[in-house]
């Protein structure tokens, strides 16, 4: 009898009987998610329905004011400024993606040759993601500035994004050139898992590259289109930091760099209409979701491998 | 030059073929060279930029002269980025060992210890993967006022001790581990504890490493929570700084550039000794994310 319990339990300090066992072992394992999970329900989940709860409410820096109802919602849909950052965000989105779609595939076929240097290039192309947004926003605000090295090469003297034509032109080219490389890394792993005897069926077929490209690479490349489009879209609709930083917080010139989120931390943190705030979250939510279901349908679910 | 030496170089070590093939190279390496030097080139500037006094840099000169270290000893002293980046630096190390630590806790349960309700507890860590930033930034910040907590490193690191992503990564890691080595620490009278802390974390190394690096270019980079948390010059990192300095002294040009270069340059160098894990790490956080 003795024995027996010994050989069953697990170690020095183990229960004696299997159902003691597991019952520590399920004590141990509620013991070890408890921190994470609390840090997760406290600031992720929870805020989640706080917001909402917010969103119905005049709430000022010292809490709720009073119940209004869908009010915050009804004045944003009548907001000039909002609707203003809907569209720059819209706008922004509708840009940039199929760039950094593009420039991430182009630059990881080019990367997934039979190259010298290729480790070289891959290193040089991701280069501008490593950095800071702040910090390759004060770069760009130094080359695009009236007197800037862009304005010396093409011989003009524009304020970039001082002017309302070019701002947010120059915020999408921007964005473009720091985050194409994280897109051609995603593409180039996908890539890499294309099995090669595809290639080489294409090869005795004497097909041409470009159709091989066409008809091949890019049909199977269905599951990274799907999430670099996916990832793109919500980076693209969340953008705050470059649009902040060249317009010193204010969206100008004209709101013409006015974005979603920027407006929503000015509306919080500058009008301390932070019920208004939170419906803005909540609407971006719901964009964001709503384009992750038409990218779905578009893509058609993403094949299981 | 170099366009010319790289295509005489690539000719010279493959076979001769056919025209269109060599023409293939030689467009394969112009638009190489072209993209880099579209990538390379602000930087380029930035940095001469950097070596440069203040009259230089209204002109089109890509070698500073006189070369000058003004610009960095500026920016570090009567600009106080040598703050800032005690700041970054003290937050990033910070966050980043909570995650290690608790991602991997999680994460090893997750992975191996039964318990009742795991796969719906799972299944909530997945769904916070999915929600913006931007909608819990109202409650959060409401919630950490009413804490008293805004304006001080405690609510930045409350709201970044762990986050899901790190978590996913880590339970993936551990699934694939092979269950014998839980085995031998336990017939070695090993606790779970021990058993984590002594042979699963070890065993976890290229986890850790590309948790460990991406959390803390994460953390040093970031603009969004700092700039919203920690509001007062005191609390300042690098990116919110340098913000600020833009905003009060922008056309200070080289002692801007001087800053900036100070914000990229240690991400560059994790970047250079570490480029394995970045690249791993980015890719497989995005493929099973």
């Amino acid at each position: 009898m003795r024995t027996i319990a010994t050989r069953l339990r697990p170690g020095k300090r183990g229960a004696a009987t299997v159902g003691g066992a597991r019952l520590r072992e399920a004590l141990v394992g509620y013991a070890f998610v408890l921190l994470p999970m609390a840090v997760f329900g406290v600031f992720f989940l929870y805020p989640i329905g706080y917001a909402i709860y917010i969103s119905f409410f005049d709430w000022g820096i010292y809490g709720k004011i009073a119940s209004v109802g869908t009010h915050n919602y009804h004045y944003l849909f009548h907001d000039h400024v909002f609707g203003l950052a809907l569209k720059n965000t819209l706008f922004f989105t509708f840009t940039v993606v199929p760039i950094q779609m593009a420039l991430g595939l182009a630059m990881a076929i080019v990367v997934n040759q039979k190259i010298r240097g290729r480790a070289f290039f891959r290193s040089a192309f991701y280069f501008p993601s490593l950095t800071s947004s702040a910090a390759i926003t004060a770069i760009a605000i130094f080359i695009l500035n009236a007197d800037g090295l862009l304005n010396k090469i093409v011989g003009g003297h524009t304020p970039w994004f001082e002017n309302e034509s070019t701002a947010l032109w120059s915020i999408v080219g921007l964005i473009s050139w720091t985050t194409s490389g994280t897109m051609m890394l995603f593409y180039l792993a996908a890539l890499q898992s294309i099995p090669t005897d595809v290639y080489e069926a294409a090869a005795i077929d004497n097909t041409g590259t470009w159709r091989t490209f066409w008809k091949i690479t890019f049909p199977l490349l269905k599951p990274a289109h799907f999430f670099v489009a996916v990832v793109s879209v919500i980076g693209a609709m969340k953008v705050f930091d470059q649009a902040f930083i060249v317009s010193h917080g204010t969206g100008g010139p004209n709101n013409s760099t006015m974005t979603m989120v920027l407006y929503l931390y000015r509306t919080a943190i500058y009008d301390v209409h932070f019920g208004r705030a939170a419906a803005m979250g909540v609407l971006l939510l719901v964009i964001i979701m709503a384009f992750t279901l038409i990218q779905r349908i578009a893509f058609g679910r993403p094949e299981v491998q | 030059m170099m366009l010319e030496t790289s295509a005489v170089a690539a000719e010279a070590l493959i076979p001769p073929r056919a025209t269109s093939e060599r023409v293939r190279t030689l467009l394969t390496y112009t638009a190489l060279l072209a993209i880099s030097a579209l990538f390379f080139v602000p930087f380029l500037w930035a940095v001469s930029t950097s070596f440069k006094t203040l009259p230089q840099t209204a002109y089109f000169h890509l070698l500073p002269h006189p070369w000058t270290m003004a610009p960095y000893r500026e920016a570090l002293s009567k600009f106080n980025f040598a703050l800032y980046m005690r700041n970054s630096a003290f937050l990033a190390a910070v966050i980043t060992a909570s995650n290690v630590f608790l991602a991997g806790l999680g994460g090893y349960a997750f992975a191996r210890l039964r318990f009742p309700g795991r796969e719906v507890l799972f299944l909530l860590v997945l769904s916070t993967l999915m929600m913006p930033d931007q909608l819990r930034m109202v409650p959060v910040f409401v919630m950490l006022t009413n804490w008293h907590l805004v304006n001080s490193f405690a609510s930045y690191i409350l709201i970044s001790l762990v986050t899901a992503g790190n978590l996913f990564f880590m339970r993936q890691y551990f699934l694939t581990i092979p269950k014998d080595f839980e085995e031998a620490a336990k017939l070695d009278g090993a606790g779970y504890f021990k058993t984590f802390w002594r042979v699963m974390l070890p065993l976890a190394g290229p986890a850790i490493a590309a948790v460990t690096i991406l959390q803390f270019q994460g953390v040093w980079n970031d603009f969004f929570w700092p700039n919203l948390l920690l509001q007062d010059t005191a609390h300042y990192v690098l990116t919110t700084g340098l913000a600020q300095f833009v905003f009060q002294y922008q056309t200070q040009w080289n002692d801007l550039m001087a800053a900036s270069l100070i914000a990229i340059a240690p991400i560059v160098l994790l970047f250079i000794f570490f480029q394995r894990y970045f690249i791993s790490g980015v890719v497989s956080a995005g493929v099973k994310g």
